[in-house]
This record gives structure tokens, sequence and C-alpha cells, in this order.
């Protein structure tokens, strides 16, 4: 039995082909693909199998990270719809987002200098989960309305909410590091 | 000769078709075998009873390399000669080794092309795959002995920070060894096995393992079986071993020590290992020393040493607090805490580790050999004896996976903790007209700057097919597989024409290297394969032995005549006169005259054993 690598990742596992997904039945769909695939059932196999294997695991492996993480899954919805982002020339024009974004580097920045710069980071940190969940909503609704254009800008906004929130993470990591 | 073991019908204990697996424990001051037998799975020991193989090598003058113990023994009086440690010099560059320990007492010959550090001994410069191939023989060659049988494979043991070029390492050691790798494990994982831990339906352990010479923190997630590592953290050049070396530090401060050569340091490390094993049970211990013309002694007590270490602690510390943010897990989220390493043993770890993650840590298993038990556990499985078992150990990769950019820069290619297997395509074009080939640097690591990640390999690609600037599209695939290794393909899209690449490893062998040490070794292979064959001969004589006797005993005087009986004893006695004399030729065939001669013999047992099964029973009482 192989891998059939032409169904999209939802059907790999399994889900119907929407963002809120039940992470549960997620991971239990990709751990029993992995029962099967994975090169440790394939140890006495010949090369060939061996390579499949690999192959198969990883094409697991890259579904299953792509469809657990909210951006990278509303990315993947988009691109089977027609849909690329492209991280290079992507601008926004949406100024009070723009807006929004300057103020919390900014609030980054103050938290660098005040009393106690773990508690600043995780109230920044809150504020963006915050967002994240907003955006999430607007792309539920923008894409089963088939407004695809307009989730794919939300989804811009939602990785850029992330990319700050991996910044705040390195700079918890060097905080934790003076400690 | 199974024909002497009559066994009940539906309880027969010859296994059908088994595979003899071994889980190899390749530790920085001591490595362990564990096999599993008759359902049990625990270490070997040598013919002495020690478990515990110490990672150390000798280089004799008489030609002979010595492994383990024998060679520990010339440690102090030859040390240039006798490598530790080894594992720590596994994949690194000369560099390295430098910033490594400033008291590494070998003399490095840094000049061979893939900078290869090889040790330079009375046997010529070794490398560290070497070295550590000499240890795995060792080790497979006691799990031999033991098994009666040739290994079909092993589970080698790795930290679970070891980068690509020290997996590959260790992997060219095992090939070295002429060892068939069924997987690299990484210790942690293999501690949670050992701990049954795969048993509970679900939860979150932390693996602290302080070893000799490398300290990981692993955060696994468990469910119905599958293990899946969250995140790993750690230091390769972080263990006991520095804990000695703190001690020896503050010896050489107290004794007010001036020049220290290769040998009073072997003195200074050894009074300090047995000063810091000491402090275990005891609040206090003296320690002697000579030093040329008079002795030195010091007392040194519990909190003297906690200090020398609470500076170690809190780093180990500092990695798992950073894998704990890394897997987005709490500290009171953890449901156990596994102990793994001889240096877990010190009870201020036990306590500031306790303290941490504010539960008790489970200590019940021995701490040295909890990784190898482990890795026999799934070596039994992966070798397919336990096709019910539905075990399954997923793995992350351990550091991130990166190219070099223009100005030194490093990209990230695969970000570290993605699972694994996992395949990645960069394209790539060509900024030349007619540009045939192209260079890729892939480096290993966390840091912005490709200077400050681990170097792997260089790799260039030929055969891309001329075309304007810009025009080719080439397609580079790189692959990690499931131990953390890594390979690259690359192919020109649009013409589907595949590009040779030459890969030049920055710290490994080339296979060319690989294949002229294969050859050397090749010159001893013809007696290993006698020896090997010898054994398994011995083995299998002394079964022979075994079963003839306690079947001679049960009713060989009742079926047997007299003479039938003397004749059969006749020849068991020569079978076991040849065992420690004979060759194996000559072992097979005085085994095949047991056989021979008490064929009679086991037919009459098989029938008595049919007439006693059907007496006092009717006809159609009997099953057919």
């Amino acid at each position: 039995m192989n891998i059939d690598f032409n169904q999209n990742y939802f059907e790999l596992f399994g889900l119907p082909l929407r963002f809120d997904i039940d992470k549960k039945q997620l991971h239990a769909a990709q751990l029993k693909l992995q029962s099967e695939f994975h090169p440790d059932r394939f140890v006495n196999a010949d090369d060939q199998e061996k390579r499949l294997a690999v192959q198969q695991a990883s094409y697991i492996n890259e579904a299953y990270e792509t469809l657990k993480h909210p951006v990278k899954r509303a990315r993947y919805m988009l691109q089977t719809r027609g849909l690329e982002l492209n991280d290079d020339n992507e601008t926004t024009s949406d100024t009070s987002f723009l807006m929004e974004q300057i103020e919390l580097r900014e609030e980054m920045d103050q938290c660098k200098s005040c009393q106690d710069p773990l508690r600043c980071c995780d109230h920044i940190t809150g504020k963006l989960d915050q967002r994240s969940k907003e955006y999430a909503a607007q792309f539920v609704k923008l894409f089963e309305q088939g407004e695809l254009e307009l989730a794919r800008q939300v989804t811009r906004k939602m990785q850029f909410v992330d990319r700050i929130l991996e910044q705040i993470d390195e700079y918890q990591l060097e905080l934790e590091d003076e400690l | 000769m199974a024909l002497l073991q009559i066994s009940e019908p539906g309880q027969t204990t010859a296994p059908h078709q088994r595979n003899y697996a071994a889980g190899i424990d390749l530790g920085t001051t001591n490595s362990l075998v564990a096999v599993n037998r008759s359902g049990k799975t625990d270490t070997l020991p040598d013919s002495e009873g020690r478990h515990l193989l110490p990672s150390v090598v000798h280089y004799a003058e008489n030609g002979k390399i010595l492994v383990g113990h024998a060679a520990q023994q010339k440690q102090a009086s030859d040390p240039l000669n006798t490598i530790s440690s080894v594992k720590r010099i596994m994949g690194r560059g000369i560099e390295d080794l430098k910033s490594l320990s400033n008291r590494l007492p070998y003399e490095f010959d840094g000049n061979s092309d893939t900078h290869v550090p090889r040790i330079h001994t009375r046997q010529g410069n070794v490398s560290a795959i070497e070295v550590s191939a000499e240890i795995l023989k060792n080790l497979a060659h006691r799990a031999e002995q033991s098994l009666g049988e040739p290994l079909s494979g092993v589970v080698i043991t790795v930290p679970a920070y070891f980068d690509d070029a020290q997996r590959q390492a260790t992997r060219d050691a095992a090939r070295l060894a002429d060892l068939n790798v069924y997987r690299l494990l990484n210790e942690p994982t293999a501690a949670a096995v050992a701990y049954g831990l795969d048993q509970n339906p679900d939860g979150l352990i932390a693996i602290y393992d302080l070893g000799g010479g490398t300290f990981d923190i692993s955060l696994l997630h468990l469910n119905k079986g599958v293990f899946e590592v969250l995140a790993t953290g750690g230091d390769s050049a972080l263990g006991g071993d520095d804990m000695d070396h703190a001690i020896a530090e503050w010896l050489i401060g107290q004794a007010g020590i001036g020049e220290v050569d290769a040998l009073l340091f072997r003195q200074l490390m050894t009074a300090a290992r047995q000063a810091k094993e000491a402090l275990t049970d005891a609040d206090s211990t003296r320690i002697e020393l000579t030093l040329g013309e008079q002795d030195f002694s010091v007392e040194m007590d519990r909190a003297t040493f906690n200090g020398l270490i609470d500076d170690l602690i809190k780093k180990t510390l500092m990695s798992c607090r950073r894998a704990l943010r890394d897997a987005k897990i709490d500290k009171d989220e953890i449901d156990n805490v596994v102990m793994v390493g001889g240096s877990t043993r010190v009870p201020r770890v036990q306590q500031k580790v306790g303290e941490f993650f504010g539960c008790e840590p489970l200590t019940d298993l021995d701490p040295d050999r909890v990784v190898a038990i482990g890795a026999a556990i799934q070596a039994d499985v992966l070798a397919g004896n336990k096709p019910d078992s539905d075990m399954l150990l997923l793995d992350v990769l351990p550091l991130s996976l990166c190219i070099e950019t223009m100005g030194g820069l490093s990209e990230k290619i695969i970000a570290r903790n993605t699972p694994i297997p996992v395949a990645r395509a960069q394209e790539f074009t060509t900024f030349k007209d007619g540009q045939t080939a192209m260079a890729i640097h892939v480096v290993q690591g966390e840091r912005e700057l490709v200077s400050d990640c681990r170097s792997l390999a260089h790799f260039e690609l030929r055969g891309i097919p001329p075309m304007a600037a810009g025009a080719a599209r080439i397609k580079v695939t790189y692959q990690v597989d499931a131990d953390g290794l890594l390979s690259v393909t690359a192919e020109e899209v649009h013409s589907g024409v595949k590009s040779d690449i030459v890969i030049k490893p920055s710290y490994g062998l080339t296979d060319q290297e690989i294949e002229t040490m294969l050859r050397d070794s090749m010159s001893h292979a013809k007696e290993d394969i006698e020896a090997r064959m010898l054994a398994e001969q011995q083995v299998e004589a002394r079964r022979v032995i075994e079963a003839l006797d306690s079947a001679l005993a049960q009713d060989g005087h009742e079926l047997l005549t007299d003479e039938e009986y003397a004749n059969i004893q006749k020849v068991r006695n020569e079978l076991e006169k040849q065992i420690d004399v004979a060759n194996s030729e000559q072992l097979k065939k005085a085994i095949k005259a047991v056989e021979a001669a008490s064929e009679g013999y086991v037919e009459k047992r098989m029938n008595a054993s049919v007439r006693q099964v059907l007496s006092g029973k009717n006809i159609d009482q009997v099953d057919v």
C-alpha cells in the first residue's frame, strides 16, 4: 500500500477541507499513517522500499505540520484554490493594521527598559493572541463566502502577528539567558 | 538435536525465525550492550561480570588494540596512546577541539583534506570514528558470544542534540565495525522506553540526561505507545567530566601545583572522580595525591563540592527552560522526570532537578544502564521479533539546517524540532550565461552568521544544462531521514536534468576514506570470521551436551542397552574434550558425530513419548 501523493493534505488525514479542524483527530490520523509508513517499519526491506518509506513519512510529516499551524493551514487552503502568497513582495495597504504593527513594535522596545520585561512580554503576547483569534474568525467567514482575495489579505495579517510573536519569543530567550 | 528436548504440543520453545538484535549505548565515558533473551531485556556483563565497558582504546606496543578495562589500565602510564572520551571528538573539526577542552592530552594531526582530526598514536594516526569502531566491535562480540548467533542488526544511541556530522560519524563507525544499524536512537527516548513509560496511556515526560561528557534534555509526548519528541536541548560538551575538571582545578589551587603534565593530569582526574563518587553517600571525603617527592592530602566536604558544580547544574537547567519554551509547555505540565547518566547519582543534581520541575525524579533503574536497555527493546521491535508491538518512535530534527547566502548569512531550510523524516525543496537560478555548476554550503545551527553555525558540507552541483542567466531553475531537495541524516539531490526543472552532486563533508570522512579503512580492516577479517564461527560452534556444542545429558539422566538407562549407552557417552565425551581446543570445523564434525550416534536414541524417545501420550486413552480420544 502506497500513499497517493496527489490527494490534498486534508484528504490524506480524512478531514474536511475547513479551517476549524479537530486537532485531536488530526493528530490521531497522523499517528495512524506514521505507524504504517514510518521507515522503522521497513528496516528489513530492500533499499528501494526503504527510500519510499522515507519519502512517504516525510510527506505525512509535511502535511501534518502544515495543517497543525493556523497560518500554514490558511495558506494551504488558499493554495488549494489556486492562490499563492509570495513572501518577498507582499505588502499591505491597510493603514490601521500598519499603525498597530508599529505600536506593538514600539511597545516591545519599551519592554527592554522596563522593570519586569518578562511580564511585559506576556502582556503583549496576550494582546497578539487575541488578534490571532479575531483574524482566524475572519478567515473562516471569508473563505466560506468565497471571498478568497480578502481571505488572503487576512492571512497576511495572521502571518504578521505570527512573526512578532516569534520575535518576542526570541527576545524572551535572550532575557532568560541573561538571568 | 532439537528432538532431544521434547516439549508439550503447543508449548514449543524453539523460536520460529528469530533475528538477533542488540542495543548499544556508545557513551562518552562508558559503553554498554543489551539484548533481549527469553523475554527479558538487560545489559550484558563481560567475563568478569562488569556491565560497563570503559570507552577507552589503547594502541599497544605489540600492535594489539586493547579496549575497555584493559585499555583503562594503560591510561596513567601511557596516556598518549590511550584514547578516552572519544565521543566528544566525533564529527568535530580541529578548531572545535581547541574550544572544547584546553586540556586534551592527545597530539592531533589536523592536516587531512576533510579536516577530520586524527590522533597520533604509535600505531599511526586514528580518527574518532576508528576508535569508536573498536568499542562497537568489542560490544558486538560480547552480544554474539551471549546469543550464540551473529547479530542481524543493532540500535545505537546518540545524544538527542547530536548534529548531522556527529550522527554520520557514529554511523560510519558502525560501518567500520561491520554492523547493520537499524536505527540511531536518541538516548532520552531510549530511557523512556526502558522505564516502560510507553505502557502509560499518555503524558509529558522530561528526560534529564547528564552523562560523562554530554547533557541532554528531551521533552517527550507519549500517546498510546507512540513517543514523540517535542523538543530537545542540551550541550554536547558538558557532563560529569566537567565536574571532575572542576574538582581537579580546585585541587591544583589547594595544592599549589604549577605545571600540569599529562601524567599528573590523569592522576588529578582520577582522584577527582573518586572524590565525586564518594560524596554521593558521604558528607565529606579525603583526597590523597602523590606529587613527586611529597604527598598531599586534603578534605573535601559536600558543600564545597556543591559549590563547584552549581554553575554547571544551572547551565543544564537553562537548557531545560529553553526546551520547555520550544515545546510551548509549562514546567508543571510535566508528568514524569527520568534521570539518566551516571552524573545524576550526584545528590545535588537530583535535588536541583526536583526543585526545578517540582516533582520527584525517577531514579529506580540504574542510570548507567537504562539507555542500553531501551535501545535493545527497540532493536527487538525493529528486528521484527515483536510483530504485535505497535511501539513507534517519532523524532525531530535537533538543530536547524541552513544554507549559506550572500554575505555569510545563514538561511533556514528546515527549522529545528521539525518532525523527521522530512524533505524540503528550494529553487535556485543561475546568474551567468551558460553557467553549468553551482555550490551550496549547508550548515547546522540557530545563529544568523554562518561562521557561528556548524559547517556540514559543501555540495557542488555539476551538469546544469547551459542556459541564459536566470533561465535555469535548479530545484534542490534536502532530505533528512529517520536517523536525522541529510542527503541532497538537485535537478533542473525545465529539462529534468539531474545534477551530479559532489559532497565535501566538512568534518566527516569521505566514502573513499571509509573504503580505505574497510580494506585495511579486511586483513583482520579472516581471523575475525573464524573467531566468530568458533564461538558459534562452541555455544552449539555446549547446548548439545546439555540436552543430551538431561535426556540421558531422564530415560537413558531405560531406553538404551548398556552398549548403546556407553557408545553415546564416548562420542559425547570426545565432543566435550574438543570444545576448548578444536577449531570451528573440527568442532562441527564432533557435534555431527554426537548427533549421528544418538539418532537411534532420539527415535526411541519419540516413540516412548508418543506411547505415554496415548496410554490410558481410547483411540477415539486421541486428537489427530
